[in-house]
């Protein structure tokens, strides 16, 4: 699957949730979600990974005002503190890198669920090269903001999936963007 | 396979590893347990709060029993006469007579009960109290908590070995194994294992644990309780059980949609098969009768 509009509409609106509940830590409800998106980018791999290769640096994501950030790009030790443009911020923890497969996999490890309706949140961002072009795949697994049965409409597993396939989307069709047009 | 994103079941044949049979379950299907005598199976429905109750022969649902709360984790009493389930929002496990259809006993656990195993003699029941980090035990015919034990941190499956002698607690959040003494009830060992473990399958005096954040399954020796090696699977590996003889572990992988099999003493994977999407398989789910 692969798409050339930007969506950015929907993630600003799932990002900006006027969201009641507390949030919960580790709780969760019973239904992990799961979401992959992926694009084709005319670019080898090595040009794109050197664009969202550095786990500090998400400055390619257009939601994103500022990473901060210790530990590099060391599995298990780097994190990095996220500001976002509308101000939620999202503490995340790097678990897996391989710079030779063009792969990396984080968590987070704190965010308030009106900045992103999830718990548990874990993800993976991989660069498969294709000839001369690649596809970036991006994939999630989280739970719902809402911890307990019959959640509020803007704590479900809709808001859920519509926020990450949203922020997936829109980030993925940035990322072409910038490196198809070299800037 | 309790398919929770697709919202059904998927019955595998394990001699072809091919699915052979697709049910409607609805309600985000997430726990499994097959009778003893492999006539039923029961799923536990935690958004549509119900059990399906399922012949397992006729391969065909027969009827749902209405659940309050959050019906997640389930265990059949050995005689298939019970089936405890418990409820992961309001901390009761409930006692239902699958033939009737009736809750014929309650007892408050907990907060969190998430795994349930029964002993092999039908008379203790294990809860795993996720966010308590500590297992309830409940005494079957009283319907009474009797006592509680403390393991890692957010314990969700539990398992108990055919003796019943041990059990064995997946602790999501420290990344370990508890390993407890049913006869003392105490913690006796606790194992290291990868990455957010989900269940243990005990097969060949080893132990096999499914490690969400790492796609692998750590074995571990049950008599030593040292590693003895890890089996690349798929993405989110979550249930994980045995086959009666020991001789194959099967595993759920829950991104990736697979069902795998890994012989239990090469640790080589044998075998996969196609699921519906999301399979979970939280339980004793396997029904073979080799």
């Amino acid at each position: 699957m692969s798409f050339v509009v930007a969506r950015r509409g929907i993630v600003l609106a799932a990002l900006s949730l006027a969201a009641l509940a507390p949030s919960t830590g580790f709780a969760h409800g019973p239904s992990r979600q799961k979401v992959t998106e992926t694009i084709e980018i005319a670019a080898p791999a090595e040009k794109i990974w050197a664009v969202i290769g550095n786990f500090q640096d998400l400055s390619w994501l257009p939601v994103v005002a500022k990473t901060e950030g210790t530990g590099d790009n060391e599995p298990n030790k780097a994190t990095r503190h996220i500001t976002l443009k509308n101000g939620g911020e999202i503490d995340e923890l790097l678990t897996k890198y391989d710079a030779k497969d063009f792969s990396q996999a984080y968590r987070i490890e704190k965010v308030d669920v009106k900045v992103l309706p999830v718990n548990n949140y874990s993800s993976t961002l991989t660069v498969k090269p294709q000839g001369d072009k690649s596809v970036v795949e991006w994939k999630g697994a989280f739970y719902r903001g809402y911890p307990n049965n019959d959640p509020p409409p803007e704590l479900s597993d809709e808001a859920a999936l519509k926020a990450i396939t949203g922020l997936y989307q829109s980030g993925l069709a940035a990322l072409k963007e910038k490196v198809e047009s070299g800037k | 396979m309790t398919n929770q994103g697709s919202g059904d079941v998927t019955i595998v044949d394990l001699s072809t590893m091919s699915p052979v049979a697709t049910l409607a379950i609805g309600g985000k299907p997430a726990g499994v347990a097959v009778s003893a005598d492999g006539a039923r199976a029961y799923v536990t429905s935690p958004e549509g709060k119900y059990l399906t109750v399922i012949d397992a022969r006729g391969r065909r649902a027969l009827r749902r029993i209405a659940l309050e709360g959050g019906p997640l984790g389930l265990a059949v009493a050995p005689d298939g006469r019970r089936v405890f389930v418990a409820d992961m929002y309001d901390g009761r496990l409930f006692a239902v007579d699958p033939e009737t259809g009736a809750v014929v006993a309650t007892a408050h656990v907990g907060v969190t009960p998430s795994g349930v195993a029964v002993t092999p003699d039908g008379r203790l029941i294990l809860v795993s109290l996720r966010d308590a980090d500590r297992i309830a035990l409940v005494d079957a015919a009283s319907f009474e908590k009797i006592g509680e034990i403390e393991v890692g941190r957010h314990p969700f499956g539990v398992t108990i070995d055919a003796a019943g002698a041990r059990a064995y607690t997946a602790n999501v959040e420290s990344d370990d194994v508890s390993v407890i003494d049913l006869a003392t009830r105490a913690v006796v060992a606790t194992v290291k294992v990868g990455k957010r473990p989900y269940c243990v399958a005990l097969a060949q005096g080893r132990g096999f644990v499914t490690d969400q954040y790492a796609e692998a399954v750590s074995v571990f020796d049950l008599s030593t309780l040292a590693p003895v090696g890890e089996v690349k699977v798929g993405e989110y590996p979550e249930g994980i059980g045995a086959s009666r003889d020991g001789k194959t572990v099967y595993v759920a992988n829950w991104f990736t949609n697979e069902f795998w099999s890994i012989a239990a003493d090469s640790l080589q994977v044998v075998g996969k098969a196609k699921t519906g999407d999301g399979p979970r398989a939280f339980g004793a789910f396997i029904r073979a009768m080799n």
